[in-house]
């Protein structure tokens, strides 16, 4: 009989706890000093092979990415995981949400050497200063509209053109609650931050039902998409258009209908008890140089600066100076303002509504 | 076998290894958009060997499903040789909460685990994704084990015993030869379970620290090249070889019956 | 020291490791998620939670959670229906009709792309599926001028990506219980006059039906709460309610509404296996007879 067994039992018992966490501690992680980590989109900028490269041997700072398809998958990846990132990028409308819940910390503006710089109309912008204080240093800004395969259609002279069955099953959509809800807003001639009708916009979210051939989550995915011939036009960001037309050579061109389209503004915010608070402001600073934001638009493509000197600086033709710069264009958008908690979870319950409606 | 069974059995091989032929042949594929026809090139292996993050995260996988083995082996092997050995109340009961890993959908357990280690302040990282494997390989290893004990009554370690063994010694020197190729098998077994699990891992895993499949999963939802196939076809054919090691330890261990 | 005594040690000895594990790591984490699932919100990061049934309520309220939990199940019954459609006849050819080292040889072959990585043999048919992939260029090469296939991002994608991860359990749970019919039943069956067909239904059908039970389970209740391969192959098509009680997780940060859905998913499954039960205990019965 196994008698005694108790005895063997603890001393294998051991063996193997021993073992198992002697092989852990072989596969740790350890967070080097002059590192920093950054909260963003995939291909948003601060992930650029050569922009990180340059920071590093400005400063001997090493840049790791973590990455989110949502603003609410950033907050939430704030949330469960503090101590852990150092800059992130966030849309202005959620940057009081983080200061609120204490996801970030404000930051010295001494530090930002380029603070100067930038245009004040962004860089004074309420949604960034809370409470007197800088939650957020303006960054970019850009437009959220759509895109459309210039080799397969005309010119959209409309947002309709989302909706115009000519274009059924060959519309690419962005699986997100708030953006189709603002989308669905403008095309129905309502203010995007508050619409008045709901049920008018849930109808014009169920109409989609045939036209969209499928959701993208990345621009990564997008590119993919657009040139694998998913979909021939697709909502999109006006910074990423430009990657895709100038990076990745896609024939795509972005499109700000009559409607008019969704502004926003990014600003790069400093996580609460990021482990590394001053390498976070020197990236910070280095990325609304002038040096990196010219370079990154030119080679590949990005949306408009905060900084009034790199936006002097862009090339005569630049989409960012002619067609952002035009007041006619600045008199079409909205810009996205902060959404209360209850709205955004009915928004999202309406989200998820309407696709299960795509679906049966 | 007749033309019918024949066909039959072709079609599901063609249907089972197309897609695992096409991930191989596209990692050798020089478009980073996955275009055909096929352009030759070893481009993505050697991207590959600079790519910290699914090497780290590889690295990391095979760690893991080590320390996975030795735990869940020796736990288990544990629990079954209680089992085989000793009649007690409760052991039915004891059998059957082996089976909620086994009848509660991945997904519903990886949540509760990152609600209660995030309430409890165990947290998230390896440890954590390795406390998940191991329970996921217990039940296996018990039914596995249970089988080979099964088969050899307690006679053996009886006579050993009269003949003055300690249990240590009954142990090491009787019941181990015996189930030996049962444990063996017991423990590729875990070691594929672990090496494979995806959903416990993404919800355990914290920014920075990921397994091969959860790095492989973010990378189709934020951005992927081929680098993606190239590991994949690395560890398709590891687990391969591995499986038909397996494959000869179980008919070594004659369980399959003639 | 009594013989009790050191019996009553050695049992708990050898067993209570394991079954500490399996309470940190199963029982306990579901006892915690039943306690979210009746709060307000997540008490983490400072936040005052309250008790309440709103997220049960939910679930009751909105039409769409039951039409998810439909889609949900519906899937796992039409990837199940197809595993056995596909499974089944293999698993038959492979345990009547195959002999010596083939046999051996084609089981190994079956049960091989099990070990490899689930996750990519899932993206790999995107490669295979979407327009101007594999199965497309296949189609026109055979049939130029085929209309587009147009099958990637759709319900159908999603079957066929999860029919491919599970068919080997349905191949080798059928193959299990086919192989061990006796041969003398069905010759018996046979030179008593009945057909092939009467011969299936009336003998090997019943006597295999076990090893069909357990491998349906083993695939519908992975299946039911999949959500990484609808996410991947199912585009518009591809919301379950695996995906929402995912998004409840990871992105919207309502862990309360997500335990509570989880729960809910747990019950639809456990139904689901209490009606199968009856012939499990069946097979269970035969397993403990016949290894003892």
């Amino acid at each position: 009989m196994v008698d005694k067994g108790f005895w063997g039992s603890r001393r294998a018992f051991g063996a193997a706890f021993v073992a198992g966490t002697a092989l852990l501690a072989l596969a740790g992680t350890a967070h080097a000093e002059g590192t920093i980590r950054v909260l963003n989109w995939q291909g948003y900028g601060t992930d650029e092979a050569w922009a990180v490269e340059l920071f590093e041997q400005k400063t001997g700072i090493k840049v790791e990415h973590d990455y989110f398809n949502s603003e609410q998958e950033m907050l939430t990846k704030l949330r469960t995981s503090p101590g852990t990132y150092d800059v992130v990028l966030i849309n202005s409308s959620f940057t009081g949400d983080a200061a609120a819940e204490g996801l970030i910390q404000p930051i010295d503006t001494s530090k930002i050497g380029n603070w100067g710089a930038l245009t004040p109309a962004y860089r004074d912008n309420a949604m960034l200063n809370i409470d007197g204080k800088v939650m957020g240093v303006a960054w970019l800004w850009g437009v959220t509209s759509f895109a459309y395969n210039t080799e397969k259609l005309g010119a959209p002279g409309s947002i309709g053109a989302l909706w115009d069955p000519a274009n059924a099953g060959r519309v690419g959509w962005r699986d997100d609650a708030v953006e189709a809800v603002q989308l669905a807003a403008l095309a129905t001639g309502q203010n995007m931050n508050d619409p008045a009708d709901m049920n008018v916009i849930r109808e014009k979210l169920r109409a989609l039902k045939g036209q969209i051939a499928t959701f993208w989550s990345s621009e990564d995915e997008w590119n993919k998409l657009m040139s694998s011939g998913a979909f021939d036009l697709a909502t999109y960001w006006s910074g990423s258009a430009s990657r895709s037309k100038t990076a990745f050579g896609l024939p795509v061109e972005f499109v700000i209908p009559p409607e008019g389209a969704i502004g926003w503004l990014d600003g790069l915010s400093i996580a609460a008890g990021a482990p590394n608070p001053d390498g976070a402001h020197a990236f910070i600073d280095f990325m609304d140089s002038a040096e990196f934001y010219v370079k990154w638009d030119t080679e590949v493509g990005a949306p408009a600066s905060a900084n009034a000197e790199a936006m002097a600086a862009l090339p005569e033709g630049a989409f960012n100076r002619v067609v952002l710069g035009d007041p006619a264009v600045g008199e079409r958008l909205q810009f996205m303002a902060p959404i209360p908690e209850e709205r955004r979870q009915a928004y999202l319950e309406l989200w998820q509504e309407t696709k299960t409606y795509f679906a049966e | 076998m007749s033309r019918l069974s024949q066909a039959l059995l072709g079609a599901v091989l063609v249907f089972l290894y197309m897609p695992i032929v096409v991930m191989v042949v596209m990692a050798f594929n020089r478009s980073a958009l996955y275009e055909l026809p096929i352009e030759w090139d070893t481009v993505w292996f050697q991207a590959l060997a600079g790519n910290e993050r699914l090497l780290t995260a590889s690295m990391n996988s095979i760690l893991i499903a080590l320390a996975n083995t030795v735990i869940a082996t020796v736990l288990g092997t544990m629990a079954a040789l209680a089992f085989a050995r000793f009649r007690f109340r409760g052991r039915n009961l004891m059998r059957l909460l082996l089976l909620p890993t086994i009848t509660i959908p991945w997904l519903i357990i990886g949540t509760a685990m990152l609600v209660l280690f995030f309430w409890i302040g165990i947290g998230r990282g390896l440890h954590a994704i390795l406390l998940g494997h191991v329970a996921l390989s217990i039940p296996y290893v018990v039914i596995v084990v249970g089988a080979r004990l099964a088969g050899f009554g307690p006679a053996l370690e009886e006579a050993a015993a009269s003949l003055g063994a300690s249990p240590w010694q009954t142990f090491v020197r009787v019941s181990f030869p015996v189930i030996a190729p049962g444990v063996v098998a017991a423990a590729l077994f875990a070691f594929a379970v672990s090496f494979d699990q995806f959903v416990i891992s993404y919800f355990l895993s914290p920014p920075g620290v990921s397994t091969l499949p959860v790095e492989i999963y973010a990378a189709i939802r934020k951005g992927f090249t081929p680098e993606v196939n190239a590991i994949s076809a690395i560890i398709i054919l590891v687990s391969m070889g591995l499986m038909l090691a397996f494959a000869r330890l179980y008919r070594f261990g004659g369980e399959r019956g003639s | 020291m009594s013989e009790t005594a050191r019996r009553r040690r050695a049992i708990v000895g050898l067993t209570a490791p394991a079954y500490l594990w399996l309470l940190l790591t199963i029982f306990l984490p579901l006892a915690a998620m039943l306690c979210f699932s009746v709060l307000t919100v997540a008490p983490i990061g400072g936040r005052e939670p309250a008790l309440t049934l709103k997220h049960y309520a939910a679930f009751l309220e909105k039409d769409f959670y039951r039409d998810l939990t439909w889609r949900s199940v519906r899937l796992g019954l039409d990837v199940t229906f197809w595993c056995v459609v596909v499974g089944y006849p293999a698993a038959f050819a492979l345990a009547r009709h195959v002999r010596g080292c083939w046999r051996e040889a084609l089981f190994l072959l079956i049960v091989l792309p099990f070990w490899s990585n689930g996750l990519v043999r899932v993206f790999s048919w995107t490669i295979v599926l979407r327009d101007g992939g594999l199965l497309d260029r296949a189609v026109h090469w055979v049939v130029p001028g085929a209309g587009a296939l147009d099958i990637i991002y759709s319900y159908p994608a999603t079957v066929i990506g999860l029919v491919h991860s599970f068919v080997p359990y349905m191949i080798l749970t059928c193959y299990l219980s086919l192989q061990a019919i006796d041969d003398s039943l069905i010759e018996a069956a046979r030179s008593l006059g009945a057909s092939a067909a009467r011969t299936f239904l009336r003998v090997v059908l019943p006597l295999s039906l076990p090893g069909l039970v357990a491998g349906a389970v083993l695939i519908f209740v992975p299946v039911v709460g999949s959500f990484m391969e609808p996410r991947i192959l199912g585009g518009t098509q591809g919301i379950m309610l695996g995906t929402v009680i995912e998004d409840q997780f990871t992105t919207v940060f309502n862990w309360p509404l997500g335990a509570a859905l989880s729960f809910i998913l747990l019950a639809i499954v456990l139904a689901v296996m209490l009606a199968a039960l009856p012939v499990l205990r069946g097979r269970l019965a035969g397993a403990e007879g016949a290894s003892s």
